[in-house]
């Protein structure tokens, strides 16, 4: 749990009294309701229409498609582990992806490309982001690119700085995970000392 | 004599008007009912973090949490047509439609059965919980209305530790400006919290 600030800190000695309580009873509630929490980029992007009600309406078609499905995947599993085994294990996910990301509120004029290379032996997965329009931030902030699986920040895949919000910044990063189809990339403007995924920048423009 | 003019094609193709990005969430819901979906877009970001943050305190699991959400928002879309805002502000509404939907997640959850403890729990009761949980969503919604560069010294000064100091270097404006954003936030919150703080 973070620790409060102090108001008397917060807050100068000028006022009038009725004013500085009322001010006081606000500090307090926000020291009670704790930080808003943190959303998924996706989530956070929302709602769209289509996305809630598609959802709720599709749910029972995709019951029964569930159980077509596991089907199928019972049949398909002995397959596909003797051709993983046979072709490195490369999961599905094509060398060469290419993943362009786009600018969210917190960086409208933010555009991103993020091109996966070959896997090499050890499992590791390099990648190259090119980054345009992301704003310099202030000294010991920096950018994080974090991989996305299921819709949530699943693990981080390096970091990165920029000059002025009019160069383009080219980085090699690795994610040393294996790799799945659906994964996907999100880029955070991150505090110094806060290891938490900060605000996302920069989002896929599927998403 | 009565007339029977068609509207002509083109005033139909026409789209409806955006509704103001001011307009008070009374008012979005009646456009929801009319089937408006940049109402409901408008909505949905005025209140998705207070929804979450009610659901993740309740449900404890993000997943669930989220599925939580989508339901209420969902019941919000075909729902909206019984809010009447001649009996009260929209927020109560949306908070009782968050807490049904969270409530039936809560049911749905199989739970192993647990022995009844021997001491009385010192966690708060159902009444005491339910009511942190509402001033936790008025704030959380609040704190969307704030212009971006006020809620900003909020949140790092509140959540992230910093002092004014540190906000104003982090921030690279001058101490007095965030002492300004900052007290200009609070009284902001003052007045849109004005049935808590009173």
């Amino acid at each position: 749990m973070t620790r409060p600030p102090d108001f008397e800190d917060l807050v100068d000695a000028d006022f009038e009294p009725a004013e500085r309580e009322r001010l006081r009873r606000v500090h307090d509630l926000l020291v009670a309701a704790g930080p808003p929490p943190e959303l998924t980029p996706e989530f956070e992007a929302g709602p769209t229409l289509a996305m809630t009600l598609g959802r709720s309406s599709r749910r029972r078609v995709q019951r029964r498609g569930a159980l077509l499905a596991a089907a199928v995947v019972v049949l398909l599993l002995a397959f596909l582990a003797g051709y993983i085994a046979g072709n490195g294990g490369n999961n599905g996910l094509a060398n060469g992806r290419l993943l362009k990301l786009k600018g969210t509120k917190a960086a409208p004029a933010a555009l991103a490309s993020l091109r996966l290379q070959p896997v090499d032996a050890s499992g590791n997965w390099p990648m190259r982001l090119s980054v345009r329009g992301l704003p310099k931030l202030p000294p010991k902030s920096y950018y994080e690119v974090f991989l996305v699986r299921d819709g949530e920040i699943y693990a981080p895949c390096g970091t990165f700085v920029v000059k002025s919000a009019d160069s383009t910044v080219s980085v090699q990063l690795n994610a040393p995970y294996r790799l799945r189809q659906g994964d996907s990339w999100v880029v955070t403007k991150q505090q110094p000392g806060v290891r938490k995924a900060g605000t996302a920048v920069l989002k896929p423009i599927s998403a | 004599m009565e007339l029977a003019l068609e509207t002509p094609a083109l005033l139909r193709a026409v789209p409806a008007p955006e509704p103001p990005a001011d307009a008070s969430d009374a008012e979005l819901l009646v456009l929801v009912a009319e089937r408006d979906r940049q109402a409901f877009e408008l909505l949905y970001h005025r209140y998705v973090r207070s929804m979450f943050g009610l659901a993740l305190r309740r449900l404890r699991d993000r997943q669930r949490a989220e599925d939580a959400v989508q339901e209420t928002f969902t019941a919000v879309w075909r729902s909206a047509a019984s809010y009447r805002p001649e009996r009260g502000p929209a927020a109560p509404w949306l908070y009782a439609v968050a807490r049904n939907a969270i409530v039936d997640r809560m049911r749905a959850k199989v739970e192993p059965a647990a022995e009844a403890p021997e001491l009385a729990s010192s966690e708060p009761g159902p009444a005491d919980r339910a009511e942190s949980s509402y001033v936790s969503w008025r704030v959380h919604r609040a704190l969307e209305e704030l212009p971006e560069r006020e809620r900003e010294v909020l949140e790092l000064a509140y959540w992230s530790e910093m002092s004014q100091s540190e906000v104003a270097e982090y921030l690279h404006i001058p101490l007095g400006t965030v002492k300004t954003r900052t007290r200009s936030a609070l009284s902001r919150l003052a007045v849109i919290l004005e049935g808590e703080v009173e």
